[in-house]
């Protein structure tokens, strides 16, 4: 069965910087779960996920030399806040890249571990079909979407987020493999996160309320536990899957919903200092963005080299998806 | 009945406090989650204390009978034995780890459901190693039947220096040398303990200690 590798990451930024100044008086020194970055990125009004999209993924083919044509038989898309509400964009995309995929999958589930999802579900799909390339596309766009409007942008959980579209390339091959991937549901948390009006509105309600994502607010404290333990459990699971050992990994990469998280999954895992690779106190919390980027950003940083052992880690949501994938970097000639 | 309220200057001076009046529940979730980790360092958590506990299918009368009678020792601790009386009333004495004399008192109290083994190596005159062990009925706090038992020890001074070495016989290791090892060999020790007590009561055996007349004992060492 072919072997999944996964080929290049790129990314793209809105150009908007958001310093703390914008959203209530005494962001900068809040703590704990609250602690703001010092700037994330927020689109401006008029960018649709399909823009970022084609970014990102135009960095991406330029410098892979790819023929979209040719190289991409599956495109997944993420994004947080769809340009429609009745479909995903995933066919926007492919019309702007001139791609003429097999399976378009517009994934609305597993959030800030979709990449890894994609990753999971290309697998199955290069091994159980003859498509080869796979571009994998996560856009995250709630902060400008959702917590610039005025009445959210003073909540204390409205600085966290940040806006940023990271993207994939996997492909059958032996270059970069996949050594494991493991991943996880836990259905009973699907209800712990709601998209909502503070008055109470559902979203396609008429009414004057801006709407927001939450937590309820008794759900915190069995959320952060939820997330302490589950992370890293997979992170073990995905390295003993794989045959290395936790304390072997050259670069773990997670969601960033918060510097607590990353805190406590990096003391939880007991990994050498700045293995734990994050962008949270300059973009702040990039959803399913965030796993391709801060990859991105790491080998930006020379954090990789050929052969290096990299993880890819997180949970979405309020612990409803996790998952892990322990792959090879470059380890093999194209 | 007569009614109380907090006087207005009763916590005046003392910095520090968090109450409600200064850290509202945003102020308070802030410094939990930063508080609440996934993992601690064993340094941390068992370094200066050193608490195991569990439950027990025994009747909190029963465990508590059991632990007061110091003879008890002898079964469910990994290395105390050969008690005996010594000199002083109600103060025993036996071996430790082969080659130390153990000194022991026990402090019991039936109201309170506590017992604690006031203990010291090679001197019976300063019992500085101090087990401190709670009984709580089960049905109170875990609803459910038999007994929770929690179990501290304090790190004092003297586990980082013998105050006696010159009774220590020589190349013997000191016992705070073991300190790090305290919440392994505690909870293996616990482990003993709950073992036992549950094994009579599913069996309908006497709680023990199960002692025979001994014709002799070893010699203390010296």
């Amino acid at each position: 069965m072919p072997q999944l590798s996964l080929l290049a990451v790129s990314s793209y930024l809105p150009d908007q910087v958001v310093d703390n100044e914008f959203f209530a008086r005494g962001t900068a020194e809040r703590r704990g779960m609250f602690t703001a970055p010092a700037t994330r990125r927020h689109v401006r009004a008029d960018e649709s996920a399909v823009d970022m999209i084609e970014k990102a993924a135009r960095r991406l083919i330029e410098r892979e030399g790819l023929d979209p044509a040719r190289d991409i038989d599956l495109l997944f898309t993420n994004v947080a806040i769809p340009d429609q509400a009745f479909t995903g964009c995933g066919a926007e995309v492919a019309a702007r890249l001139g791609a003429h995929p097999r399976w378009i999958v517009d994934l609305h589930n597993t959030g800030c571990v979709a990449f890894l999802y994609m990753l999971d579900l290309a697998q199955a799909l290069v091994q159980g079909s003859s498509a080869r390339g796979a571009l994998l596309c996560c856009v995250q766009n709630a902060g400008g979407r959702l917590f610039s409007q005025p009445g959210v942008r003073t909540k204390s959980q409205a600085p966290i987020p940040g806006d940023g579209c990271g993207v994939g390339y996997a492909r059958a091959g032996e270059r970069s493999p996949l050594l494991s991937l493991v991943q996880r549901c836990q259905p009973e948390f699907a209800g712990d996160m709601r998209a909502i009006g503070d008055d109470g509105r559902r979203y396609w309600e008429p009414g004057l309320s801006p709407i927001s994502i939450a937590f309820t607010e008794a759900r915190v404290a069995a959320i952060l536990q939820r997330g302490n333990a589950l992370v890293p459990e997979l992170v073990r699971l995905a390295c003993a899957e794989a045959g290395v050992a936790v304390q072997d990994l050259d670069l773990l990469v997670t969601n960033q919903p918060s510097l607590i998280f990353l805190r406590n999954w990096r003391e939880a895992l007991e990994l050498r200092p700045g293995v734990h690779h994050d962008t949270f106190a300059r973009l702040g919390n990039l959803f399913g963005a965030g796993i391709p980027i801060n990859l991105e950003d790491a080998i930006a940083n020379a954090k990789i080299r050929p052969g290096s052992l990299v993880c890819m880690a997180g949970f979405s949501h309020a612990g409803d998806y996790g998952a892990a994938a322990v792959l090879r970097w470059q380890v093999n000639p194209r | 009945m007569a009614m109380t309220a907090l006087a207005p200057e009763g916590l005046a001076g003392i910095a520090g406090l968090v109450r409600c009046e200064q850290y509202d529940r945003e102020a308070i979730a802030e410094l939990l989650t930063e508080m609440t980790h996934g993992a601690y360092p064993h340094e941390q958590v068992y370094g200066e204390y050193c608490t195991v506990h569990a439950h027990i299918e025994c009747p909190p009368e029963r465990v508590f009978a059991y632990m007061s009678d110091p003879y008890s020792l002898m079964e469910w601790t990994y290395s105390v034995r050969a008690l005996r009386p010594s000199t002083k009333a109600g103060l025993l004495v036996g071996v430790d780890a082969r080659d130390t004399p153990l000194y022991c008192r026990v402090e019991s109290h039936p109201e309170a459901f506590t017992v604690d083994y006031h203990c010291a190596w090679d001197q019976g005159d300063q019992l500085w190693m101090i087990y401190l062990n709670r009984i709580v009925p089960a049905e109170r706090v875990l609803n459910r039947p038999g007994s929770v038992l929690i179990w501290t020890n304090c790190r004092h001074p003297h586990y980082a220096r013998n105050p006696f070495p010159a009774l220590a016989p020589r190349e013997r290791a000191w016992v705070g040398d073991y300190w790090p090892f305290f919440y392994a060999g505690h909870s293996l020790e616990l482990a003993n303990l709950k073992a036992i007590l549950e094994y009579r009561v599913r069996h309908s055996l006497p709680p023990g200690p199960h002692l025979l007349a001994a014709e002799a004992l070893p010699p203390l060492p010296r």
